[in-house]
């Protein structure tokens, strides 16, 4: 039986261009993530990947107009804890107090204060060094410096404490950046202080 | 507000995830105090950074189609 004549506008339609309009939009964000949680190029494509299935069947329940981002990262980090790492690790088993921050700018205050040598580490070894970080540092320092979310939408799409985000924050950014300034100090780009 | 206060909100500062009231007390801080404008001045210097850094990557064209292809059929 072949129907004659095509509604100008089905749901289909409709729910495929609110989805476009809404959350491909946001494929480089997803993408982006997805590396850093992976650290792997095919491995974040399918995780995008399944992540867009998911969310496109589940796409009636999202309430429109509303934190799209937020709401695909969700489903991409549960796709990620859920299916990814137990495919292919055991979670990781960090005990994050024990990283000890470096203060760098105590070190580097009477030589470089303005911090010029940060322009001389290529994008490559900051994401190398963002890589290994521990996963809970890593994934916060993520959403808020290379996607720009505020703390709250961290923790919604973590779901920790406001304060939790805060505080992993503060540590991942300062394990960070004394391992890019050690990273500085071993390629001659800064003396530093000699341990 | 003390150097140690004001250190312990450095990235919210930066962030601007403070109340204005906490806000405006560390602006003080940090106008009143050089050694700790100048760490804040850094800090921010850091952040810029990490935020160029970081920015270069998207999902390839390849990804796109595949996704597509997916949802769509096409």
């Amino acid at each position: 039986m072949t129907p004659n004549t095509t509604p100008p506008s089905t749901p289909v339609d409709e729910k495929r261009v609110s989805f476009e309009r809404e959350a491909l939009v946001h494929l480089d964000a997803l993408y982006r993530v997805a590396l850093r949680l992976t650290n792997n190029a095919a491995d974040a494509d399918d995780l995008v990947q399944e992540t867009m299935l998911k969310a496109y069947r589940a796409w009636d329940q999202y309430e429109k107009g509303t934190n799209a981002k937020g709401w695909l990262l969700t489903i991409l980090r549960h796709a990620f804890i859920n299916e990814y790492r137990r495919r292919t690790r055991h979670p990781e088993n960090v005990d994050l107090d024990t990283i000890e921050p470096f203060a760098v700018f105590g070190e580097i205050q009477d030589e470089d204060p303005q911090g010029a040598f940060f322009d001389k580490i290529v994008d490559d070894e900051v994401l190398r060094e963002i890589d290994k970080l521990p996963e809970a540092f890593r994934e916060t320092l993520v959403l808020s410096d290379v996607e720009g979310m505020s703390y709250q939408e961290i923790a919604k799409i973590l779901e920790i404490p406001v304060g939790t985000v805060k505080s992993r924050l503060f540590r991942a950014r300062k394990v960070l950046q004394g391992r890019l300034y050690e990273y500085a100090v071993s390629q001659g780009y800064i003396k530093g202080t000699p341990a | 507000m003390n150097c140690r206060e004001c250190m312990e909100h450095l990235y919210e500062f930066l962030d601007r995830e403070l109340t204005p009231e906490l806000e405006r007390d560390i602006k003080r801080h940090i106008e009143e105090c050089p050694p700790c404008g100048e760490q804040f001045d850094f800090e921010a210097v850091y952040l810029k950074f990490l935020r160029a850094r970081c920015k270069t990557q998207g999902a390839s064209p390849e990804l796109k189609q595949r996704v597509l292809r997916e949802l769509f059929g096409e």
